[in-house]
């Protein structure tokens, strides 16, 4: 809910009236504190400014610290100096522009056109009357917009000579950060300031500037003003020395060097003098507005270090309006260790008691809950009441004192902060926070411990692992908050991925793994087995026993499907039919049951998310319980081979060596034909990396071929669970070809072309780039290390770089895409109604539920 | 809520973010690309740049990418005849001086260039050092004979220096044959249909599509902008779409085509090919706080107080800036009630 609104904020630059105006004090004294501690009339700290040491009282509004907001002050300047952010505007402007009659170079056949071709008119007296408001509104955006199109920051193109007077314009130079010059002439503020305000309202408007808000002679300052002291605290260190604010010092140094000025000039100083002493305050004024300006050296602290000034303070990501604007602390948050809990279902999260009887959610007493709120007052132990807030916004602890009282005092409209209950909603993330799936609401369960529990299923959207990952919980506050959370951010309404529909919170590894085994031909299990196995999902019918009295696991399996599904996929381990609800033919995979499949959407088609919810989490707990009974070894004998396969090793290793050996040799007869964009040199390098990778290939196909059922290893790869043929090939063959980041063969090394001293040089073989021809199992020969430690390297420093590269990838690509939304009739368009697509993806289907179609057909 | 009630039309939800959905669905799988993919078979996926510095430069609007590949299919007889072919790609394969002459060497005193030829190369592509001599006299206007060793000599007026300089580094950038900036081509069958194709390692277009014998309805390349002057901008966005699909596909990486879409779409919607960044589509919001708050703070500050720039607020950096609900999602709904009806429940509140 929203009750102001805000319909626009617009920009533009103090005048000296208007600094007189806000200030409220003049200050003259470029001290802080007094011996006694105190602040001194009229120096930076002035009462009149604000306070901010408590029990102090502000001498302008009379309030305390905590709600005195603060009050300007100024300084009068006994010289003008420039706004040193705004010279390039300065300079731009005086370049347009007549150095004797001040008009613009620009005669007026021109400026007509400009007027007419880019400038739009504010709605006047006489349209008022015919337009709506929302026309009169979008005709003054317009009018303003195109003004602001006009020049920004660009030189108008001008003639030479002033097509007005006739002067032959003299050169305008600026250089950073406030020196101009015309002619061979330095210019003064002061003359600047004269020039600027000779210039017309009209040739100002053409140039797109707007004199009532935006008079540029202001930007020459006479009055300086101090923001209040509470922009600027200063700090009362253990030693009880005082430490003062950046700015503070800043605003000293221009107040020193102001009040030495002025006694300069009254005393009738030199010239020379006044005016070195006129361009140290301009330097230091500059430094006080962006100690970064550019041909200034840095204004720095006694330690050495740079004082962060005004633009400092905005700039950046630690500056004002990436840190505390764009992101911002919270309130009714908590953040622990999280850790696995198979029995936590995946739209629930266990909190820690600890952390349920610190946080609180709102309680909003209504005539129809008074008693319900009564009643929980009450409340000593948990779950109990921990503030009372008043119908006047007063917040008040509840105590046994004053229980009593306060269920007195209960009215409609008092809210109570009751501690976190089972059922509570709750938001729950985990940073990088990359998608928006790294922030779902989950259902409340309290644990006893000290971490956040989740579902293994639930870790894939987080990223998370259990390593030592700690996770956000934030407690939505408002009613309107907890319902959109319950009915957008739910887990269960995040199982399909916005990013390719397909399901993201699924089971894997061990999961996948136990299904596996479980819905394999031929797995009989015991009554008692099957009665355990159901029993974890609070099933208590056995499905159909088989005639030797045990019964299947795909059966078992099937007893957690949802009544009478249909459903039939072509995997990489064969068919898969469920039909009616059972499990006919074929056995579960990662392809079925992991990430990205099927079988999940056909479930929300049909039976919804609740269904499948509940689907998933009773089948990871089927699956966990059953590879706990059932038992998988992946040991070294897995990765032993037998004298056939390492005779197949050396076959594969030989061949390949023989074939690079013979691209090597039509390379140095000139018979190799080269790849297109490549030298020769270069396509013998290509051509080499393909067959050696080939190799790889070949190695796998033989092991897969080889290793059959019994292999846990491979039993394992086939179910999708864990370890691919790459990992099988070079734990047991061999590691193969070592990249380097940019992708080619290992090369740099002595001076004499060669990497390493053992090997001749020159030599463009598999062994001398990189090629390894052992595997994890048997260990690398000395030299084969040491290529793998430059391939390691080499990809650690690369993961390294990307994360930063593509982080900002991703800043870029979500600001520049952040204001675009679907409207009702499906067109994407952006904040300002622009339409940026007629038809959202050219057929209005949500990515999320793109596959739902396909799979409905079946 | 639950989608089983809805008709069997999977539609977008109204007031979906779809543009910020897009960025992530792009920006997250970002740290899972590496440089390196296992390539599909193909030479052109062994020279083109693949992975997140591809992604990089088509979403930045790099006027040339790292890599231009052009695709050029044959009309006619063409098709199947590898002669036919051959003569096509002769016309358009880029052939440079440097690839035909070794090194040159500068006589200054008597301001003779003279050029080694790798005669190699000159028989790869069908030239002769008296063809190429000739071209080069045409084109820049010099004499260039060719002598015993077949080597060609280039005489120049001029004895200055820095004038055979420049000349010498000028011949060598010469095009003797084919298209300029079309590249080296070669040709390729294709696997399914058999029919020869050619490659060209650049993005000249606009002089290809004018060659005898190249099927202009299927030109292709992997250049945007080549795109966008031949073709125009619906085809400029096309080729940003395939170009994006093409990269993640490479990678593995399962991104709906939708986001895609959305991103190039974004980019082109205006008519030109804008960036993302900072000189792109970020630069050129209309709010001041949310320019402010992306880049360049100051910069756009300052701007804005010189030339009184208004914010209107719609957009969703600036309603965070100030605390309020943001205008996408639900937020992009308003309730509305009626003047009288608020009297009426105020009245009955009243009696109560």
């Amino acid at each position: 809910m929203q009750a102001e609104v805000i319909n626009y904020i617009k920009f533009g630059i103090v005048s000296p009236e208007e600094s007189k105006k806000l200030s409220v004090a003049k200050l003259t004294v470029p001290d802080t504190y007094n011996e006694d501690g105190y602040p001194i009339d009229g120096g930076l700290l002035d009462q009149r400014l604000g306070v901010i040491d408590p029990g102090l009282i502000c001498k302008t509004c009379g309030a305390r610290a905590k709600t005195c907001p603060g009050h300007f002050g100024h300084i009068e300047l006994v010289r003008p100096v420039i706004h040193s952010e705004f010279s390039k505007v300065i300079y731009n402007i005086l370049q347009s522009v007549c150095t004797e009659c001040h008009r613009l170079l620009i005669d007026e056949k021109h400026i007509a056109k400009i007027k007419e071709d880019v400038l739009r008119p504010e709605v006047d007296g006489e349209q008022k009357a015919e337009l709506t408001q929302v026309e009169q509104e979008e005709k003054n955006e317009e009018a303003h917009m195109s003004r602001a199109s006009v020049m920004q920051h660009k030189k108008l193109k001008t003639s030479k000579k002033c097509p007005y007077c006739g002067t032959v314009q003299q050169k305008f130079r600026f250089s950073q950060p406030t020196y101009f010059t015309l002619g061979e002439r330095k210019l003064k503020p002061d003359e600047i300031r004269d020039m600027l305000s000779k210039i017309s309202v009209d040739d100002l408007k053409v140039i797109g500037i707007e004199q009532a808000v935006s008079n540029p002679s202001w930007l020459i300052l006479n009055t300086l003003l101090v923001p209040p002291v509470n922009v600027r605290p200063s700090i009362t260190l253990e030693s009880g020395e005082r430490s003062e604010d950046d700015l503070t010092h800043k605003l000293v140094d221009i107040m020193r060097i102001n009040q030495r000025l002025e006694q300069n000039i009254n005393a009738g100083a030199p010239q020379i003098i006044i005016d070195d002493l006129w361009e140290l305050l301009q330097y230091h004024v500059t430094a006080y507005f962006n100690n970064e300006t550019s041909g200034i050296p840095p204004a720095r602290h006694r330690s050495g270090r740079a004082l962060k000034t005004l633009a400092q303070r905005l700039k950046g990501k630690e500056g004002r309006f990436r840190y505390n604007l764009s992101g911002k602390r919270v309130n009714y948050s908590a953040r622990t260790v999280i850790s696995v809990d198979p029995y936590v279902n995946i739209d629930e999260v266990g909190v820690p008691e600890a952390i349920a009887s610190k946080l609180t959610v709102p309680f909003y007493v209504t005539e129809w809950n008074m008693e319900k709120a009564k009643e929980l007052l009450l409340n000593k132990n948990y779950p109990a009441v921990l503030n009372v807030i008043t119908k006047d916004g007063k917040r008040k602890r509840t105590m046994d004192v004053n229980r009593e009282e306060l269920i007195k005092d209960l009215v409609v409209g008092s809210i109570l902060e009751r501690q976190l209950n089972d059922g509570d909603i709750v938001l729950f993330n985990r940073q990088p926070t990359l998608h928006r799936i790294s922030i779902m609401a989950h259902k409340v369960r309290v644990l006893p411990g000290k971490t956040f529990r989740i579902n293994y299923c639930t870790t894939s959207p987080y990223n998370a692992d259990f390593d030592g990952d700690e996770m956000n919980l934030h407690v939505p506050q408002t009613l309107e908050a907890q319902a959109e959370a319950r009915l957008l951010m739910d887990v269960k309404y995040q199982i399909f991925s916005p990013k390719n529909g397909g399901a993201i919170i699924a089971n894997g590894e061990d999961g996948i793994t136990g299904m596996y085994f479980l819905t394999k031909d031929n797995v009989y299990l015991s009554r008692d087995e099957t009665e355990y196995l159901l029993g974890l999902s609070g099933i208590y019918e056995l499905p159909s026993a088989q005639k030797n009295g045990l019964y299947l696991g795909k059966d078992i399996f099937s007893v957690l499907l949802p009544k009478g599904i249909n459903y039939e996929q072509k995997t990489s381990m064969g068919i898969v039919r469920i039909k009616n609800g059972r499990l006919v033919e074929g056995t579960i995979t990662n392809d079925t049951y992991g990430k990205g499949n099927g079988l999940f959407i056909k479930i929300a088609i049909d039976y919804g998310y609740d269904v499948l919810r509940d689907f998933i989490f009773n089948s990871s707990k089927l699956a966990d319980a059953y590879i706990t009974l059932a038992g998988v070894t992946v040991g070294v004998k897995e990765y032993e081979l037998d004298e056939k396969m390492e005779s197949e090793r050396v076959r594969i290793i030989k061949e390949t060596f023989e074939k690079v050996n013979k691209l090597i040799n039509d390379y140095k007869s000139k018979k190799l034909e080269p790849l297109i964009g490549y030298t020769l040199r270069d396509s013998l390098e290509r051509i080499i990396i393909t067959e050696l990778n080939n190799a790889r290939n070949k190695a796998g196909d033989i092991l897969v071929k080889h290793e059959g059922d019994g292999n846990s290893a491979v039993e394992m790869t086939k179910a999708g669970s864990r370890g691919n043929i790459l990992n099988l090939e070079q734990m047991s063959m061999f590691l193969g070809q070592q990249a380097t980041l940019s992708g080619g063969r290992i090369k740099r090394g002595y001076y004499s072309n060669r990497v390493l001293p053992h090997i001749a040089p020159g030599d463009p073989g598999p062994i001398a780039h990189g090629f390894i021809t052992t595997s994890y199992f048997s260990g690398m020969h000395p030299i084969e290390l040491f290529m793998h430690a430059v391939g390691s390297r080499g990809s650690e420093v690369y993961k390294a770089l990307l994360t930063g590269r593509s982080g900002y990838l991703y800043r870029r690509l979500s600001n520049a895409l952040q204001d675009y939304y679907v409207k009702e009739d499906l067109s994407v368009r952006d904040v300002n109604n622009n339409i940026i697509q007629t038809l959202y993806g050219g057929d209005g289907t949500s990515p999320t539920e793109s596959r739902f179609a396909e799979i409905e057909k079946g | 809520m639950d989608k089983k009630d809805k008709s069997d039309k999977y539609i977008v939800n109204y007031g979906e973010p779809v543009g910020m959905i897009a960025a992530q669905s792009l920006g997250e799988p970002g740290t899972q690309m590496i440089l390196r993919a296992f390539h599909f078979a193909g030479i052109e996926s062994t020279i083109a740049t693949s992975g997140l510095p591809r992604i990089v430069e088509l979403v930045d609007a790099r006027k040339k990418p790292a890599t231009p590949i052009t695709y050029v299919y044959l009309t006619g007889d063409a098709k199947k005849n590898i002669e036919k072919a051959e003569v096509i790609m002769k016309k358009i394969s880029e052939v440079k001086m440097n690839t035909v002459i070794k090194r040159t060497l500068e006589n200054f005193p008597k301001g003779m260039i003279k050029l080694i030829s790798e005669e190699q190369a000159m028989s790869a592509n069908n030239l002769t050092p008296s063809q190429v001599a000739q071209k080069i006299s045409k084109k820049l206007n010099i004499s260039a004979v060719v002598d015993k060793d077949k080597n060609i000599l280039v005489k120049l007026k001029t004895k200055n220096v820095e004038e055979i300089r420049t000349m010498s580094v000028k011949i060598m950038r010469e095009v003797v044959q084919g298209i300029p900036d079309a590249g080296k081509a070669i040709i390729q069958q294709d696997a399914k249909t058999g029919e020869f194709y050619l490659i060209a390692a650049g993005s000249n277009i606009k002089d290809i599509i004018e060659v005898d014998g190249v099927d202009r309805s299927r030109l292709y390349t992997n250049d945007v902008f080549a795109m966008n002057g031949l073709f125009g901008i619906e085809a400029a966005r096309n080729t940003l779409v395939n170009e994006l699909r093409k990269t993640l596909k490479e990678q593995k990486i399962g991104v709906d085509t939708r986001h895609l879409m959305v991103i190039s779409d974004a980019m082109t919607y205006s008519g030109t090919i804008k960036g993302i960044g900072r000189h792109g589509l970020s630069g050129q919001k209309n709010s001041v706080f949310a320019k402010a708050a992306y880049e360049e703070t100051v910069k756009h500050l300052v701007n804005a107080a010189a030339f009184s720039e208004i914010d209107n607020m719609r957009g969703v950096t600036e309603n965070i800036l100030v605390g309020k609900q943001i205008p996408l999602g639900t937020g992009s709904v308003r309730l509305a009630i009626k003047k009288e009806d608020m009297q009426k429940a105020a009245v009955k509140k009243k009696q109560k």
